[in-house]
């Protein structure tokens, strides 16, 4: 039975579905353990006890529609109004915008897709040299993932049994760190002389009225569900119809025959994540049954006894987890066996959250196979080691940020001991 | 045949599409509808939250279906960057007959849970029996198992036709 075991996953490593992977260990291990295989399937079915579920389809759809109309530009068009006239303006550009961008698409690489043609030339046309301009484009790819309504953020949610709602404001303070450290940054790199354009009241009224119908968004969803009037779930569905209806109807950016074709699309994605959950939460039954998190946990505190020890190798676990495995199969894989673990060390399970998608987010552009190195490398035409170089800098100062993210909890607990 | 193949494609992906679109507008429509229901009457119907529930769960997996047919799962691809490229074909092939293996292992514990629910299980929602809502399961699995066995069949005929030309060459 271990020999099949080790031969399953040796198959992940070569293309296989992961939810077939997993799915198969679950079968071994209680068809090993002499129980029925039913177990399985009950397991999946619990599924449809979690409430919360209905917000990944509904973020998703938004999401998709989002990327698919006019957004991205008349991001870019406002942002570089307002923000233009700032020191090193066009990398902050960047770096805000694909924040909003991937906080509203989730971390799938959308955002380098969608985004990248658009910001590359920009930057270089703003006198930035290549190797800044792509670094920063392939390591903001992923930033916005602590930002509410991100995807991962809701399947931590799922998988941990957490308050979204909780996690969704615990992001807010770490992720504008990331950001503000990252702006710090750009703005120090930014070519001496630059030409700084000042626009008129009149320009920044007509950039307003073009965004008008798509800034809201964010307000509709933080404002709805802390101001008490939706749950997650609820404001979900209240993101997908609003975009739904601007894009389609008010907007016209996207035509109505197009719409299934953007559902199936959205569900094509939202369908993977399903059955690796549902895989998942067959094999953590397993796992949970043979007190595996519990002999995990004893058998790391006869070496680790202090708190901060474990939290630096858990650290170093999540790079290396984050760097091999998509977000969505880390997350539901790993998060059942380290939450136990993390709760033995007194760890808050929404400071870990905070703490897994840090990891997660920098495992993106970590080399050597960090998912954004590939998308850019793939986007921009450059082989993948001159991505690595281009990215140092920026992956040196989110490993900064994790350090503080990860030994101030404050950080992520502050806004939700205020408005929680 | 390839005509009549491909036509057989467009009728399938046309009707997932359909099924798919239906599911997530349903569920779209429903829950915007308990929203508006609580705003306006401060009531709401009971019903809903456990259908979007099973909507969910059904157009996820149905989802999972498509993504079967659009080769579009989840996967790690480190065979590409390590392995050189005459035997891809022959890993992918290995993969396709796991893959339908452990598709047909899971229709076969859906279908065993479903039977348990059939003799043992209650009413669940609108008083009907709950094995009709977890139906899904062995349905979805079996798609899923004869995609990955046609897949199969179709990845070990360009493999024989390539070694055919090869030896012909």
């Amino acid at each position: 039975m271990t020999i099949l075991k080790g031969l399953t996953l040796l198959l992940a490593l070569l293309r296989a579905p992961l939810f077939l992977v997993i799915s198969a260990l679950a079968l071994l291990s209680f068809y090993s353990a002499e129980i029925d295989l039913s177990v399985v399937i009950i397991e999946m079915s619990r599924l449809a006890e979690t409430p919360v579920l209905v917000s990944l389809p509904l973020f998703i759809f938004a999401g998709s529609l989002l990327s698919e109309s006019g957004a991205p530009n008349r991001m870019l068009t406002f942002s570089r109004i307002f923000l233009g006239w700032m020191p090193g303006g066009m990398a902050v550009i960047t770096l805000v915008v694909c924040a909003i961008f991937t906080a509203f698409t989730g971390a799938s690489g959308v955002t380098i897709f969608a985004l990248g043609g658009l910001l590359l030339p920009a930057l270089l046309k703003d006198g930035y040299t290549d190797k800044f301009s792509t670094g920063l484009i392939t390591s903001s790819g992923s930033l916005g993932l602590l930002f509410p309504p991100s995807l991962p953020i809701i399947l931590y949610g799922v998988v941990a049994e957490t308050r979204i709602d909780h996690l969704f404001i615990a992001g807010i303070l770490p992720g504008l760190l990331m950001l503000v450290l990252l702006i710090g940054y750009s703005i120090s790199q930014s070519p001496k002389g630059q030409q700084r354009i000042i626009y008129s009241t009149k320009e920044k009224l007509a950039g307003l009225k073009e965004i008008g119908w798509e800034l809201p968004l964010p307000f509709i969803i933080i404002g709805g569900i802390y101001g008490g009037f939706f749950v997650p779930s609820e404001a979900a569905a209240i993101t997908a119809l609003y975009v739904l209806i601007v894009e389609v109807f008010i907007l016209r950016d996207i035509p109505l025959k197009k719409v299934p074709s953007i559902m199936t699309q959205s569900m094509v994605l939202y369908g993977g994540i399903l059955v690796i959950l549902a895989a998942s939460m067959a094999s953590t039954n397993y796992l949970v049954d043979q007190e595996v998190p519990t002999r995990l946990f004893e058998f790391i505190n006869t070496y680790i006894d202090s708190k901060y020890t474990f939290l630096l190798l858990l650290n170093i676990f999540l790079l290396i987890v984050g760097a091999m495995l998509d977000i969505f199969s880390a997350l539901v894989l790993v998060v059942p066996l380290i939450l136990p673990i993390a709760e033995g060390y007194n760890v808050d399970p929404i400071h870990l959250g905070i703490i897994f998608l840090t990891n997660l987010q920098i495992g993106y552009c970590t080399p050597p196979v960090g998912l954004n190195l590939f998308l850019a490398s793939y986007r921009f035409n450059k082989p993948i080691v001159e991505l690595y170089h281009a990215t140092l800098p920026y992956l040196g100062l989110l490993l900064i940020t994790l350090v503080i993210i990860t030994y101030c909890p404050w950080l992520s607990t502050f806004l939700i001991s205020m408005w929680g | 045949m390839s005509e009549k193949s491909s036509t057989l494609g467009k009728v399938i992906s046309l009707t997932g599409e359909s099924v798919l679109a239906l599911l997530l507008s349903t569920t779209l429509l429903l829950a915007c509808a308990q929203i508006f229901m609580r705003t306006v009457t401060g009531g709401s119907l009971l019903w809903i939250d456990p259908l979007l529930r099973y909507l969910v769960l059904w157009s996820g997996l149905f989802g999972a279906v498509m993504a079967t047919f659009k080769n579009k799962h989840i996967a790690l691809d480190i065979a590409s960057f390590i392995l050189p490229d005459s035997s891809k074909n022959i890993v992918e092939l290995i993969v396709l007959f796991f893959a339908t293996l452990t598709a047909i292992t899971l229709t076969w514990a859906a279908t065993s849970f479903i039977l348990s629910e059939i003799e043992y299980g209650g009413l669940g929602l609108f008083n009907l029996p709950t094995y009709i809502w977890n139906l899904v399961f062995p349905v979805t699995f079996a798609v899923m198992s004869v995609t990955y066995f046609f897949q199969s069949i179709q990845c070990s005929i360009r493999l024989f036709s390539k070694q055919q030309t090869k030896v012909e060459g």
